[in-house]
């Protein structure tokens, strides 16, 4: 048998450090392995500071969704106060974070994951009038001509694999990836509006938002509002459309378990009737979420362990880092530890998380007729039917799922908002308290754990993030987690260009260091 | 197109009325981009992620003054970043070899932390990070820290444990001393930097820089000091509560003491800043963030209230 091992590390256009290790046997993937390859110990550190630093510090794990962080901390610390957020504190929340998600699904998408299909050099076949594309067009001309080393960086050196051969796709996605970066700057500044900057929105807090949102703060955002949301419904629906046509195989790659845990996410003014009511999908079977069925597990991860293999969360105060040493002993191993990221667990199984998770359990609930029509109408369109949602490009398609519910959700809020009234409400930080916090990152189900002690400082803190789940590793009891398995049985080409396995784990979206924080 | 010739050309002619009458540390990006090059060929730029969150990064992308595809067509090369690069795995290490054999000079961008106590708990390519940096800074021309991170500690260096030290402390325990710019903010403001690499490419020499090695033009001052609340501040007019008006110090506005232009240049194409939108200044570009306790109510007993 061919054996071979297939090592990406650094693999990039993700969030942060991470590296894929895989053996393939006769071109067919049999093990891998993701490493998380970084670690700051930033739950941990914050014990010892006011529990409001929660919300500003925790959202710094991450500059690609902090928005998502800063209202889990925000929750887990309104649980402990025992209130909830006014109406205004409630959809300044959604218009912040509604916003933020819609910038991050085309930064993925055009950024992150396009030129894993699109074919950049297609610009050289350009022919048409469009400025931004003859632009590029003489660029790598003249870079490819002129230059000896590094022509076209950072588009150039890619995979050498096979690219979208559909000239209209290549050229109307190329120019989308350069016209999208203006859009995206422009849902910050709809974060920014309501949220004082972006990335880090500061104003989101435990018992609402700071902001007082003004009419002419109102009417500032509605005006990008609309500017915005048509590039979404159009080239990003088209572009997205196109990709999953040419490239439909990839409805059955990259599927996992087929595990799915989603948290009930973007509520009404009211704090009701979410539009993604959440729950999970084990062995085909959809129940709504039970927090207390969320273990971890340490036994593959870099961290010194003592006692039961899995934990709950807040059981340890306390996350020790294997010196260099061990870190060192632990690689030589055949099977030692292998990643910086904690293996959480769901009832025990090993769950997917994200975009596929958060419209599925809604599907499967029944909950949001919209989502459903939606998803029906879709899926008849590209002739797909649920089943294909855990895969590369299901994992795509639900993203402009969500993106499309969003928009509607922040039409309707925006004229449910009350200028001129505080979105705040005013509450001591309670002591000797517990509570947690859960929402829907871009990426996917997100919880914080808070724990004060008696001056209303924090005395313990956890964080399960999407990344966590999705980039696992093994548990104790050897299962791989969900990228991995999602690469098992994948065929690789081309073992010195192995796109196959980037065009998966990128699917999901990774972002490290929200993972290991 | 025409339009803009002229504009060009008129811009030219104040950028050198300016460089003239010596006033170059108050030229803009519009004097900036009108400038000649003085530097032949574009400059090459490496991008690196220590223990960061990418925050820079993404910030990076709302430059508006300068559309992103231009700066990384037209005026630098960037012939790497961790989130844009389609280099991967085994290309991105030939392209740093590559590049350090070459004995071409380049910008060396870093955001995030080092950790010096634990360098394996940030590893790229099966390399400690600090490997990489002192590799890559040891040929650069000159490095920008990108953030709060990578210049004053910020996030990154939270944890005792790690050990994580801003990239100008780590150049000075390596011995290696180069051009340095440190670039504070969480995250950093994409404005900042693109002016700084502009100023290197047009004018050929760093922007004027203070003890810290931040740029003045943006650093000089605190953000107290131009603050739309400051006649409030002196006439003793406190905001108590969430949404009064008035000088927010007494909900913990770190402003007195943090270096930035937030009140000039908001964040976001300056849509908006953190105390316009009714949040105390977190202090987020200055050497003590975060700190123990960064807002709070004004009659809570446990903080020390400081007289600035
Ligand atoms: S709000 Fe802050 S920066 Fe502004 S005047 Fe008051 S203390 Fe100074
Ligand atoms: S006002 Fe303060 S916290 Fe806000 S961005 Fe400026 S320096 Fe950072």
């Amino acid at each position: 048998m061919a054996s071979k091992r297939i090592v990406i590390d650094p693999l990039t256009r993700i969030e942060g450090h991470l590296k894929i290790a895989t053996q393939v046997e006769n071109g067919i993937v049999v093990e891998a392995k993701a490493s998380a390859e970084m670690f700051r110990g930033i739950e941990k550190a914050l014990i010892g500071y006011d529990a409001r630093v929660a919300q500003q510090v925790t959202q710094r794990v991450c500059g690609v969704c902090p928005y998502a962080h800063a209202e889990a901390a925000g929750r887990a610390l309104e649980m402990a106060m025992g209130i909830t957020p006014n109406t205004n504190g409630k959809i300044l929340r959604n218009l912040i974070n509604g916003a933020y998600q819609l910038q991050d699904y085309l930064l993925h998408f055009y950024h992150l994951c396009a030129l894993d299909f699109i074919d950049i050099t297609a610009c050289l076949k350009y022919e048409g009038r469009d400025e931004t594309l003859l632009g590029l067009k003489a660029w790598v001309q003249s870079e490819l001509k002129n230059r000896e080393i590094f022509p076209a960086a950072p588009f150039l050196p890619r995979y050498k694999a096979a690219y979208c051969t559909n000239q209209e796709l290549n050229v109307s996605a190329i120019k989308h990836y350069v016209e999208a970066l203006p859009v995206m700057a422009d849902f910050l500044k709809m974060v920014c509006i309501f949220g004082g900057k972006a990335p880090h929105p500061i104003t989101i807090e435990a018992g609402g938002v700071t902001t007082v949102p003004s009419v002419s703060m109102i009417a500032h955002y509605q005006t990008i509002f609309e500017k915005s949301e048509r590039f979404i419904k159009n080239e990003y629906f088209n572009d997205l459309v196109g990709v999953a046509k040419e490239f439909k195989t990839y409805f059955k790659e990259g599927r996992g378990y087929g595990n799915l845990l989603s948290y009930p996410h973007f509520f009404d003014k009211d704090g009701n009737n979410p539009i993604f009511s959440g729950g999970s999908l084990i062995n085909g079977v959809y129940s709504p979420l039970d927090v207390n069925q969320i273990q971890e597990d340490m036994t593959f991860s870099y961290y010194q362990t003592t006692g039961s293999a899995q934990t709950k969360p807040l059981a340890f105060d306390q996350l020790i880092p294997i010196s260099e040493h061990e870190f060192e002993n632990e690689q030589k191993k055949e099977s030692g530890k292998y990643s910086w990221s904690r293996a959480p667990r769901y009832k025990g199984e090993v769950v997917e998380v994200g975009p596929v998770a958060r419209v599925v359990t809604t599907y499967k609930s029944g909950k949001n007729p919209k989502l459903n029509a939606l998803v029906d109408k879709i899926n008849s369109t590209l002739g797909i039917s649920l089943e294909d949602y855990p895969s590369v490009m299901g994992r795509h398609l639900c993203r402009y799922i969500s993106a499309t519910l969003t928009i509607d959700l922040i039409r309707e809020q925006l004229d449910q908002l009350e200028p001129g009234k505080v979105a705040f409400v005013e509450h001591d930080v309670p002591q000797n308290a517990r509570g947690y916090g859960l929402t829907e990152a871009s990426r996917g189900a997100l919880a914080h754990w808070i724990e004060t002690d008696d001056r209303g400082y924090i005395k313990n803190y956890e964080m399960i993030v999407p990344t966590t789940w999705n980039i696992s590793p093994r548990d104790s009891s050897g299962r791989p987690g969900a990228v991995e398995q999602m690469l098992l049985g994948t065929k690789v080409q081309d073992s010195d260009n192995p796109v196959e396995l980037a065009r998966i784990v990128r699917s999901t979206d990774p972002c490290l260091a929200c993972a290991v924080h | 197109m025409g339009e803009n010739i002229t504009r060009r050309e008129a811009l030219r002619k104040i950028y050198e009325a300016l460089v003239v009458i010596g006033a170059s540390a108050f030229i803009s990006f519009e004097d900036l981009l009108a400038a000649d090059n003085t530097v032949a060929e574009k400059p090459m730029v490496v991008w690196l992620h220590g223990t960061s969150c990418s925050g820079c990064s993404t910030a990076f992308l709302n430059i508006e003054d300068v559309p992103v595809v231009d700066l990384i067509t037209k005026f630098v090369s960037l012939v790497f970043h961790p989130d844009l690069s389609s280099a991967t795995g085994h290309q991105f290490i030939e392209i740093l070899d590559q590049l350090t054999q070459s004995g071409k000079g380049y910008i060396l961008v870093f955001e995030g932390g080092i950790p010096v106590k634990m360098p394996h708990t940030c590893m790229i390519a099966d390399k400690p990070l600090t490997y990489w940096v002192e590799r890559l800074a040891a040929k650069a021309t000159a490095c920008i820290g990108a953030g709060t991170c990578a210049t004053l500690g910020g996030i990154a260096s939270m944890d005792p444990v790690t050990g994580n030290i801003p990239l100008d402390r780590f150049l000075e325990q390596r011995n290696i001393s180069k051009p340095i710019v440190n670039i504070p903010s969480c995250p950093m403001k994409p404005e900042h930097i693109t002016y700084t690499i502009l100023h290197l490419l047009k004018k050929g020499s760093l922007p004027e820089l203070d003890k810290h090695f931040r740029p003045k033009k943006f650093f000089a001052r605190t953000i107290h000091e131009r603050c739309l609340y400051y006649a409030d501040y002196q006439e003793g007019h406190f905001a108590e509560f969430v949404g009064d008006s008035g000088c927010l110090f007494r909900l913990g506005c770190q402003g007195p003491v943090t270096r930035n232009d937030c009140i000039i240049m908001g964040y976001n194409g300056n849509t908006n800043t953190c105390i316009k939108a009714g949040h105390p200044c977190i202090g987020c570009a200055g050497e003590k963030f975060p700190r123990q306790i960064m807002f709070h109510r004004f009659d809570d007993p446990r903080v020390i209230k400081n007289k600035f």
